[in-house]
This record gives structure tokens, C-alpha cells and sequence, in this order.
């Protein structure tokens, strides 16, 4: 019974979205996709490296930055003093 | 930002695109993993440099006490643990998907590295320890230079004596005859490309500290 129920839940999933997962075959989209699928997917890798890589970069030159500005908030207001 | 650093920026992502896009010849086990080589083994040239960096500046600090010395030695530590760290986890899922195991205690570069890595670690808990300034940075600095001694043993002289799995062990070097020349093209690269990086970050690093240092002290 219990078996029963949770087969018809998961075929209902598969049957609902069915047509929703013919993309995966790489016979619709446009040209990007295509060369994204081709070469065993090693696309997508990169892709993925490319963001995580480009993220950090991005962080890495805001925090340089914003030290770079603490450096001279610093120096100035101490060169006030004296 | 100065203008080494976006040449960094340019390199490394060079770096990663050709690393992950370059025709590799397929080996057995290893398959689309030897790409690893280009990420793995950079990550230990940048903790050796900056343990030289922390080590230089160590040295420095004790012939001339001055704690701008201090604050890079630290800093440069840090950023080496980092990268050491980085290394020891590619190098624990390397290891799954080729050796079998997350990790082992028969093989001799893994242990050590990690054992080299600890000896950085007890370097903080060691800085940890002292409220005086001037004092910590002295027995850090001597505590430094021991501990750098101790690398190039545990990460190349020992486990090069011993068997292994990993490559540069049994009096062989770890990129040998055997391993395909064309990898070379895009590791030296890396190598060049994850020293720089690891300097910028130490950039930041011990900017960021001499700021906070200056900041207390006002």
C-alpha cells in the first residue's frame, strides 16, 4: 500500500514534468547551448570555476580597496594631530 | 590597486581556463583528474612562499625590533595556513577518487604535510599566549625560524625516502619522466600565478593588520 502510494507520487513527478526534461538531449536551444553541452559538458566546469574564480576576484579588489582607504583616512587624521 | 595585482587578475583566470580546457592524455584512475595537478600543487608553492616571506620578516623583526616586521611575519604565516589548508582538502578529495580513501596514515607526504601545516598552527597558539607585545613578537620570531626548518624535511626530504602512492616518493621527483610533459605548460603558469595571488593577499593581510595596529594605538 505504502509502496503503492509512493510509486504513483514519483510517476506522477516524472509524468508532469516529462516533456519539461527534453532539453537534457541538446536537440532544442540556441547555439551557446549547444556548445555549452558539447565536449562531455566540460563547458559547464568551466563555467562554474570562471564564476566562483571572478567572485573572489571581485572581493579580493573591494577589500584591497577599502584598505587602501583606511590607509589614508588613518594617516591624514594623524597628520592632523601633529 | 596597483597594476601588478591586475595582471594577477588576468593570469589566474588564463590560468583556470586553460587549466580546465587543455587536451590531457587519458590514464586510467586518474582520467579527467590529472586537471588537479594545475590547482593541487600550487596551492603548496604558495605556502612555501609565504612561510619564506614570514620567515624573512622573522629574522628581520630579530635584528631590528621593529613591529611593523612582526605584523608581516604574521600575516604571511596566516595566509601560508590558508593555502596549506587549501591543499591538504584537494588533496584529502583527490585522494578518495584515485586512492581510494579520504585519507591514510600509510601515506607519508599526506601525514607530514599535515604535520607541517599543525607546526604553523601552534605558531598562532603560541602568539596566542603573550599580552606583551614586544614579547610575543621575539619568541614568535624564534619559534618561526624553527618551525620553517622543518618544511622542506617533512615535504620533500623524508617523504621522498619512503614509499608512497603520491608522486616524488622513492628517491623520484614529483613531476617525473612519467608524468606528460604538455602539463607543464599550464603548471608553471599556476605555480607563477598562485605565488602572485598569494602575495596579494598578504598584501591585504598585513595592510589590513598594520591599519588595525595603528587604529589601537591612537
Amino acid at each position: 500500500m505504502q509502496e503503492d502510494s509512493l510509486r504513483t507520487v514519483v510517476d506522477t513527478l516524472s509524468q508532469v514534468y516529462s516533456d519539461k526534461w527534453s532539453g537534457v538531449e541538446a536537440d532544442q536551444g540556441n547555439s551557446f547551448i549547444h556548445f555549452m553541452y558539447s565536449n562531455d559538458l566540460i563547458f559547464v566546469v568551466l563555467g562554474v570555476t570562471l564564476i566562483i574564480w571572478l567572485v573572489l576576484l571581485f572581493f579580493i579588489t573591494k577589500v584591497d580597496k577599502k584598505v587602501t582607504k583606511l590607509e589614508d583616512q588613518l594617516n591624514s587624521s594623524t597628520n592632523h594631530e601633529a | 590597486m596597483k597594476p601588478w595585482k591586475y595582471i594577477v587578475a588576468i593570469w589566474m583566470t588564463a590560468v583556470v581556463i586553460g587549466g580546465i580546457l587543455i587536451k590531457i592524455p587519458m590514464i586510467p584512475i586518474l582520467e579527467q583528474t590529472a586537471r588537479n595537478i594545475f590547482f593541487h600543487v600550487p596551492m603548496w608553492m604558495a605556502m612555501f612562499s609565504m612561510f619564506t616571506v614570514s620567515f624573512v620578516y622573522s629574522i628581520r623583526y630579530l635584528n631590528s625590533p621593529d613591529l611593523s616586521f612582526d605584523i608581516k611575519a604574521e600575516s604571511a604565516a596566516k595566509v601560508g595556513v590558508v593555502f596549506g589548508f587549501c591543499g591538504l582538502l584537494t588533496g584529502s578529495l583527490w585522494a578518495r577518487f584515485t586512492w581510494g580513501t579520504w585519507w591514510t596514515f600509510a601515506e607519508p607526504k599526506m601525514n607530514l604535510a599535515a604535520l607541517a601545516v599543525m607546526i604553523y598552527v601552534a605558531y598562532f597558539v603560541l602568539r596566542s599566549a603573550f599580552d606583551d607585545e614586544e614579547k610575543r613578537a621575539k619568541l614568535a620570531a624564534v619559534y618561526n625560524i624553527f618551525a620553517v626548518t622543518t618544511i622542506p624535511f617533512l615535504l620533500y626530504i623524508v617523504p621522498r625516502q619512503l614509499e608512497s602512492l603520491h608522486p616524488g616518493a622513492e628517491g623520484n621527483p614529483a613531476f617525473s619522466e612519467i608524468t606528460a610533459p604538455e602539463l607543464r605548460y599550464i603548471l608553471y603558469p599556476a605555480f607563477i600565478g598562485f605565488i602572485a595571488l598569494s602575495f596579494w593577499i598578504y598584501d591585504i593581510v598585513h595592510r589590513y593588520q598594520a591599519v588595525q595596529h595603528k587604529a589601537d594605538n591612537l
